[in-house]
């Protein structure tokens, strides 16, 4: 399973690559209305990784739209609640994307209360990119932000209040969930890339703000508007020709990111040796890495089918690594473990503590992205490591313990089918992995953002306060994959770039 | 006698004596008594008088009421708006403005009718007399000289959230207190003041007046437990008009045809050809050089400590922006002063060099200073300990404005002053406490940022604060205040609610005659000439979609359609506004209804939040233990705030709203109640 799900993503990224050329381009063709009343959003509501069926739901008041082009349905839509097998094809090249079941919700008579729509379509990643990509190409149509459906349903008055402390608790995991993806994404290139044109965005429209409630009173020079002008083509120009690149959609992480830690000789290099050379595993791991010169502290080696991500993180600072990773394997050299086995249990976990970031955030949050390999079994009393394993496994307080010997491969069939197990959970998380869900979400704002730039354009001549709306839109967009700008933000660069008095 | 009565104006005396009887003179007891007498306080004795409380204005120097204490100017751009607004709700301002205006100009004419600012250059004189000839002829108000002593409270009323419950004041002559049901604050710079001049110092809030007892600082710091903080301001000295060689300045006219700030003039006072100049000079090396060579010599300056990131005096601008040239805008005290006021040279340097730094601009190389500028510092109260509806969340009847919350400009004052006024005489009269809206005016948006983020130097107004500033602007302010003021707020008087429905009306009138005349591009381009429409021939057409069009006028249409339109050509300037914003403004309705549904949703101030028996994170717990945010959208806009956190909280708010519902019906309308069930259909804020 393990291979398998990491050959499965390699997959992925290639699927996504040929789906990506039409619909960016496409993509680009919605017309610049803006999004209506109430937007219709999508998401791909079952996990993702290898499966027999995946549903992907729509809500809102499009949904019927959707269900007659993307189901080729230009009669009468189905009975509500009734499936229906049909040939789900893309609604603009007419291109056969899958045969699979679709139902029709009407509101209030659904989850979310509005008008409603699934699609039970085949579970490999190949189809389902196909038909997230084509809904994303709909006009008025969006992909769902994290835990959007949920709170629909909660705004319809379809979750109880008893039922919104939940749903709480359901946003904290999605929103931290999707943290943890962003702090990753944000730390690359992708990542700088964005955050570059959010603070050119930024400094545009202070720019023109300052234009607007200063110029009259202060000096400012009338060369600020010409400058905005070029410095908002130039944005469009680049997000444009990003949206049009399918290159850098590779450089997203679309992998589980496994991090092996452990002190100085514990055996973390021949743990990642182990594990390249288990025959089975050879194929997916030829990208795996380890850092040689890491000899610090407590030293770390990263696992990841993305080289050049790998390496970036090398550079970082190591809690930080621990922290974005989906799975961290944390090796231990037996021999040190206590002899007393009653005593192992809090020895690991004050070695967990100096390994792991945030030991106060507790062990409950951590323990099910972490696995303790305590390796050198071979050179413990085999007498000792029964008892200790007995002592471990009333603990439930510490993350999964295995004892495994890189040297003889002793404990290995144990210790995989545990690694696997953990993978597989991560992968059929929607959460963990969601790659071209969180890129179409991207692909939406920037396109979006592209759009609010054109506003500026068509009233820089006419009404100034017209196209300065334009720019707080397009930054509004770019926001919501960066973070919010608030006013306060914009004023610090007014008054750092000009003289204004009281 | 303290009692002095209103003397100022010596031809008003016999007719406000007579209008009082001589009972009046001791009386003791009123609804709401403001304190302060600028134009905070003005705002709120009007508007509690307005509104039907009987009101007593209390200032040191009744002269000086309705003093321009700094620049001979009201309104521009952002400020403007609030003028505007608060004339919609009946304020004095506007009105003052036109009768004492003696250059007007609409600033930004070429950005775009929703950042338009209305401004005006004031005769000093006349402005004071409008005030205070307003404040006389206003019905239950009573105007008192003298200074307060301390502020009087006593144990607060047990229904209500609140340590305290201020009763009323005592003066610092007066062995009596008077009592009143509320207290409004404005005492502007006086709070604590200290006047800086080079090396010198002396305690005061204006050069000129008395400084202000220290005994209600001390209530306000010791007994209520107010957080204050401290902030600066300035002024430039005045020059002699004579000495000044404006040969050598640019000259600034005015519009040819003034435009009036209140929706009830159709003209100002001044005549457009009586209209007054402006000049426009500029700094050179030679000032930034006297600047550096005088920094030993400034205590202000070297007190910076707290550094707004703007620049309030010419010091801190060549220091910050140095080898610049700086604008210095020369403008007239009125019609008969024979000042000039130099705008962008506040100093507080010693007098002489204030004199040295002047000549080193050309207009002014033999300037004669008549008063020299000076720094002011003055406590504040922070603003994050007071309600929406301006009132101290600790102490029940007690509301402050101005200065005081740590905002600058009269227009700030003039607003926070009306609303505080507006509610002061609402909880005199036992009717529950208003909120204005930040997606209804500039009014909203100022007292939001007040009193949800605090302040970390003088809040001033700009356009760019306010979210929905397409929808806000100058020309609407009627339709989106008048109303409400009349109908739900009761500070406006019948006379202008009339007026304002008239208009709003006829403006809807005009706006379906405008959708009733269709035509296909190719007819319109028949009818009007050469226009460039870029829809395709068929495409039909109605006259308000032709109206947003940059080149076609609604004369232009009115030529067209002389039978169905040009009755309404007294709105056409407003039409072609509307025309050009409706389409922005509606993409933005439903973000307005969010933040709206979020405002209505108040939080008890009195919560717990460090034990609240919800799951809340402990540093979430601890922001808003910190800020007490009155509404769960003032709670969204918190820095560090999460969404789960969002849910939680809404999920205790609306729990505990079933539990006490009587109680929170006190803090909030009736109207709002009823929307309750609404509010979970609505979208709550989830930022991302």
């Amino acid at each position: 399973m393990l291979p398998c799900s990491w050959g499965l993503w390699r997959s992925a990224i290639h699927t996504l690559k040929t789906f990506r050329a039409s619909p960016s381009a496409r993509g680009l063709c919605i017309p610049t209305r803006a999004v209506c009343d109430a937007e219709t959003i999508f998401a791909l509501s079952s996990g993702h990784g290898r499966c027999g069926v995946a549903v992907v739901r729509v809500s809102g008041p499009a949904s019927s739209m959707v269900l007659r082009n993307m189901a080729g349905l230009t009669q009468a839509l189905p009975p509500p609640r009734t499936a229906l097998l049909r040939r789900i094809t893309d609604p603009k090249s007419k291109e056969l994307l899958d045969r699979g079941l679709v139902l029709w919700f009407k509101g209030p008579h659904s989850f979310t209360g509005e008008d409603s729509a699934e699609f039970h379509i085949h579970g490999g990643p190949a189809v389902i990119t196909a038909v997230l990509q084509a809904l994303g190409s709909l006009e008025g149509v969006r992909p769902a932000e994290a835990g959007e459906f949920t709170r629909r349903a909660f705004h319809a008055g379809k979750l109880g209040l008893t039922e919104v402390e939940g749903l709480g608790d359901l946003i904290h995991a999605e929103t931290e969930a999707q943290r943890r993806q962003a702090l990753r994404q944000m730390d690359g290139e992708l990542g700088r890339l964005y955050q570059d044109w959010s603070y050119r965005l930024k400094r545009c429209l202070a720019h023109v703000e300052a234009f607007i409630d200063f110029s009259e009173d202060e000096l400012i020079e009338d060369g600020v508007l010409n400058q905005v002008d070029s410095s908002v083509r130039q944005l469009e120009t680049e997000i444009e020709r990003h949206l049009k690149d399918e290159r850098r959609g590779e450089r997203l992480r679309t992998g589980v990111q496994v991090v092996i830690a452990g002190a100085t000789n514990a055996g973390k290099s021949s743990l990642l040796n182990t594990l390249c050379k288990n025959n089975t595993h050879t194929q997916s791991m030829t990208h795996c890495r380890a850092n040689p010169h890491f000899n610090g502290q407590p030293c770390m080696s990263a696992l990841s089918h993305t080289p050049k991500y790998a390496f970036f993180l090398m550079t970082k600072s190591l809690f930080l690594m621990v922290e974005q990773a989906d799975l961290t394997l944390v090796v231990v050299d037996s021999t040190q473990l206590p002899p007393d086995p009653q005593l192992v249990a809090a020895f690991l976990q004050q070695h967990l503590s100096t390994v792991l970031p945030s030991p106060e955030a507790g062990m409950t949050a951590a323990s099910d992205k972490v696995l303790l390999v305590l390796n050198k079994s071979d050179l413990v009393p085999e007498e000792q490591r029964e008892r200790t394993e007995g002592e471990l496994r009333e603990r439930p307080g510490l993350p999964p313990a295995c004892f495994l010997s890189c040297s003889t491969s002793t404990g290995l069939e144990d210790f995989l089918t545990v690694l696997q197990s953990r993978v597989k959970t991560l992968c059929g998380d929607p959460l963990s992995g969601a790659p071209s869900l969180t890129q179409a979400r991207h692909r939406a704002h920037l396109q979006q953002s592209v759009q609010a730039l054109n506003q500026y354009h068509q009233y820089r001549d006419q009404d100034l306060a017209l196209a300065a709306e334009g720019v707080r839109l397009a930054l509004t967009h770019l926001g919501r994959i960066t973070g919010r700008v608030g006013a306060e933000e914009i004023l610090d660069i007014i008054f750092r770039d000009f003289c204004i008095g009281k | 006698m303290l009692a002095q009565k209103l003397h100022l104006l010596r031809h008003n005396v016999l007719s406000f004596v007579s209008s009082r009887t001589g009972s009046d003179f001791t009386r003791r007891q009123y609804d709401v008594i403001v304190v302060g007498g600028g134009h905070a306080g003005t705002e709120a004795a009007a508007a509690a008088a307005r509104l039907g409380a009987e009101t007593l204005l209390i200032t040191q120097k009744i002269m000086t009421i309705g003093a321009l204490s700094c620049n001979p100017s009201l309104g521009g751009v952002g400020k403007g708006q609030l003028v505007r607004e608060v004339d919609a709700l009946d304020g004095l301002c506007g009105r003052a403005g036109d009768a004492a205006g003696v250059h007007f100009s609409i600033l930004n004419r070429s950005k775009g009718p929703a950042v338009w600012g209305p401004r005006a250059q004031l005769d000093r004189e006349r402005y004071r007399q409008f005030i205070q000839s307003e404040l006389l002829s206003t019905p239950r108000l009573t105007v008192l000289e003298g200074s307060v002593d301390e502020l009087l409270v006593s144990q607060p009323n047990p229904e209500e959230p609140g340590h305290h419950r201020v009763t009323g004041i005592r003066l610092v002559d007066g062995s009596h207190p008077i009592l009143s049901s509320s207290v409004v604050l404005t005492t502007g710079t006086f709070l604590s003041g200290s006047l800086f001049m080079g090396q010198t110092t002396s305690p005061g809030g204006r050069m000129g007046d008395a400084q202000s007892c220290a005994g209600l600082s001390y209530t306000l710091k010791e007994t209520l437990g107010l957080r204050v903080g401290r902030l600066r301001t300035g002024t430039p000295p005045r020059i002699v008009k004579e000495s000044v060689d404006l040969s050598l300045a640019q000259l600034q006219a005015p519009d040819k045809q003034p435009t009036p700030f209140s929706f009830l003039n159709t003209h100002t006072r001044c005549k457009p050809e009586e209209q007054l100049p402006c000049y426009l000079t500029h700094t050179t090396p030679g000032v930034e050089r006297v600047v550096r060579e005088s920094v030993h010599l400034n205590c202000h300056i070297q007190q910076d400590a707290k550094g707004p990131r703007y620049c309030p005096s010419i010091e801190s601008r060549v220091l910050r922006f140095p080898g610049r040239r700086h604008q210095v805008w020369l403008e007239p005290e009125g019609l008969t002063s024979d000042l000039l006021y130099p705008q962008g040279l506040s100093m507080t340097m010693p007098p002489e060099l204030q004199l040295r730094l002047l000549r080193e601009i050309p207009a002014l190389h033999r300037a004669e200073i008549r008063t020299p500028g000076y720094g002011v510092q003055y406590d504040f109260v922070c603003p994050t300990q007071l309600t929406p509806s301006l009132q101290v969340k600790s102490t029940q009847g007690l509301f402050l404005a101005g200065q005081i919350n740590g905002t600058t400009g009269y227009e700030e004052a003039a607003a926070q002053g009306l609303w505080a006024g507006v509610n002061a005489g609402r909880t005199a009269l036992s009717l529950p406490p208003m909120a204005l809206s930040r997606t209804q005016s500039y009014i909203g948006v100022l007292i939001d940022d007040l009193v949800g983020r605090g302040v970390t130097e003088p809040y001033r107004m700009f356009t760019s604060r306010a979210e929905f500033r397409t929808y806000l602007r100058p020309d609407n302010a009627d339709l989106r205040l008048t109303p409400r003021g009349f109908e739900e707020v009761g500070c406006v008087t019948l006379r202008r609610y009339k007026k304002a429905v008239s208009v709003r009306d006829g403006l809807q009138e005009a706006l379906m005659a405008l959708q009733s005349v269709a035509l296909s591009s190719t007819r319109w381009r028949e009818k009007l000439g050469n226009i460039s429409l870029s829809e395709n021939k068929s495409t039909t057409l109605n006259g308000l979609d032709l109206l947003q069009y940059k080149d076609v006028s609604f004369e232009m249409l009115a030529s067209a359609f002389p039978e169905c339109l040009s009755q309404y050509f007294e709105y056409s300037q407003r039409l072609k506004i509307e025309a050009v914003y409706r389409p922005h403004c509606e993409k933005q309705s439903r973000e307005m209804e969010r933040i709206r549904s979020e405002e209505s949703l108040s939080l008890p101030s009195d919560m717990d939040y460090l034990s609240l028996p919800v799951s809340l994170s402990q540093e979430v717990r601890e922001i808003l233990d910190r800020v007490r945010p009155n509404t769960l959208g003032a709670a969204t806009r918190l820095p560090g705030m999460t969404p789960a956190g969002i849910i939680h909280l809404l999920n205790y708010v609306l729990r505990t709203g079933q539990r006490n519902r009587h109680t929170e019906h006190r803090n909030r309308s009736s109207q709002k109640e009823g929307e309750k069930g609404q509010l979970c259909a609505s979208n709550i804020p989830i930022s991302q």
